[in-house]
């Protein structure tokens, strides 16, 4: 038997919640299978351009970079290729995120399910799509010669940080977007200076002192950093930067969730 | 006709907020900030509505545009919370709405098919063994595995009512899709809800179209302005309904025609 009644404001039944959520998690990866076979990255090409887009795009920053600072050399360019990969990874979260729940809109008004496994489906996309230039990365590494080391290990939680972030982002912004339909037209500004404060065409360290304060308004500050540490150059990444990228993910997770599912039944009225 | 109940509807009230624009954009909100004006509406859909319905029945809902047929159908199906009152519902629930299946249009209609029963709470192997029957009740063809923005409107109502009318819930509830497809498919939809009639399951269908109302429903509710005016005898209520409706052209009483 199912009951509906009013609800207050706040959360839904947290319990029961997830337990509806779990029982669909077919869903989510059938959504994710059937989008990615429709954008083509099932066949042999469509992989190949999921690769080649990055792969393109830090070319072009790396010509940049030389252009801008005089001289560069292959760390740079290992550091540029696998802190952009990692940003595309949020960034990717974020665009495929944002329309989620207004892109979802027939599904929403026709059957009753929790709204939040379109932005976390949206994150997993962004996750298959990443995994196969993490993989070139390495091989990237590999070509360049530098040496691998035990700490590289510590891009594993990096990494997972990194998609709480990117799913703590991806809910929050699908839900903006249903009140401002416009959040997703500003987006692309978004990003962009998100990817210009991060720590990717220059490395943390280049930093002037009178900008460091920058890196307190950016989560993916500490985060890329530790990347690129852990990856790159095959340190311990900084405590202090694991503990605020932790932060940082967990905070924005748990506002952006609440955020979502004290609103997620008014939807159906919303769209 | 059993006297199990399958659906309990108690002192039901349903108001919402919704955005006046279409399309609420940040950019709208910021250029009205001076003048103060309204973003949003209060709907009041449905007030005091109290209704049951047993397994066995089929019930036909009939209204004028916004009289709250469709608000009360997904009050039912767990799609809106009420405002007030309580909803007790035994058993699956089967939906055909407004707008049925085809949440991704980029996708073809066996992805959407997969996609929106998942979504309900069905398992793969639900749907692999329903899929078949589905496909060869919508006629589509070779069309089921193209991109949904190739099909007509036509096209996506008979998958939207394949689906529905194959799952065999316990409740299924049609909001305005019978009268949808060609004559044929209409036909053979109707035929399908006779079929359907069965003392172990409950129907709700939303409605236009008296005569089929009269044809396949034991029973007749008629909804206006959200609240409940009348129920029982599908020739009585519809007679009712009609009768107003005629009055209403003349003498204008009924503001929304």
């Amino acid at each position: 038997m199912q009951v509906y009644e009013p609800f207050r404001a706040g959360l839904p039944p947290l319990r029961r919640y997830w337990k509806s959520l779990w029982s669909r998690r077919t869903f989510i990866s059938e959504y994710s299978r059937s989008e990615l076979r429709e954008q083509h990255f099932d066949s042999a090409f469509g992989q190949l351009w999921l690769v080649l887009n990055p792969l393109l795009l830090s070319a072009v920053y790396f010509l940049l970079i030389v252009i801008i600072s005089g001289s560069s050399n292959s760390t740079r360019y290992a550091h540029l290729t696998a802190t952009l990969f990692l940003f595309y990874l949020v960034a990717n979260s974020l665009t495929g995120g944002v329309k989620s729940i207004t892109a979802g809109q027939r599904l929403i008004l026709n059957t009753a399910f929790p709204r939040i496994m379109l932005p976390v489906s949206a994150v997993v996309i962004a996750i298959f799509k990443f995994l196969p230039t993490l993989a070139v990365f390495l091989v990237i590494r590999t070509v360049i010669g530098l040496p691998f080391s035990w700490q590289m290990l510590w891009a594993i939680p990096v990494l997972l940080i990194t998609m709480l972030l990117a799913l703590g982002l991806a809910v929050t912004i699908s839900c903006i977007n249903v009140y401002f339909r416009d959040i997703s037209s500003f987006l692309p500004y978004m990003t962009r200076t998100l990817l210009y404060l991060s720590p990717i065409l220059y490395e943390a360290s280049d930093l002037k002192p009178q900008l460091r304060t920058l890196e307190l308004f950016n989560p993916l500050f500490p985060i890329l950093d530790s990347w690129s540490r852990a990856l790159v150059h095959g340190q311990a990444p900084l405590t202090s930067h694991m503990l605020i990228g932790l932060g940082w993910a967990v905070g924005i997770f748990l506002i952006g969730t609440y955020f979502f599912l004290s609103r997620e039944r008014e939807f159906a009225v919303r769209l | 006709m059993t006297n199990e109940i399958a659906v309990s509807v108690r002192g039901l009230g349903l108001t919402y907020t919704t955005a006046i624009d279409r399309r609420p954009t940040l950019k709208a909100r910021v250029k009205s900030l001076g003048r103060g004006g309204k973003q949003t509406r209060v709907i009041r859909a449905l007030d005091e509505v109290n209704l049951d319905v047993t397994y066995g029945q089929v019930l036909g809902i009939i209204g004028s545009n916004g009289a709250g047929k469709s608000s009360l159908m997904r009050v039912i199906a767990g799609i809106l919370p009420p405002s007030q009152g309580r909803i007790e519902v035994y058993g699956s629930v089967s939906t055909l709405l407004a707008l049925g299946v085809g949440f991704n249009p980029s996708m073809s209609g066996r992805d959407n098919v997969y996609l929106g029963g998942l979504a309900a709470g069905m398992s793969r192997d639900e749907i692999d063994s329903h899929f078949e029957e589905i496909a060869d009740f919508s006629e589509l063809g070779e069309a089921i595995d193209a991109p949904m923005r190739t099909y007509s409107s036509g096209m996506y109502a008979r998958l939207a009512f394949s689906v529905a009318a194959t799952v065999r819930p316990d409740i299924l509830i049609v909001d305005e899709a019978l009268s949808t497809g060609d004559a044929k498919f209409k036909e053979k939809s109707l035929n399908r809800i006779k079929e359907l009639r069965s003392d172990d399951r409950a129907l709700i269908l939303v409605s236009h179209a008296m005569a089929t109302l009269e044809d396949v429903c034991n029973d007749v509710a008629w909804l206006h302005k959200g609240k409940l005016v009348q129920r029982g005898e599908p020739k009585v209520v519809i007679n009712a309904y009609r009768e107003f409706l005629q009055v209403g052209k003349s003498a204008a009483i009924d503001e929304d025609v």
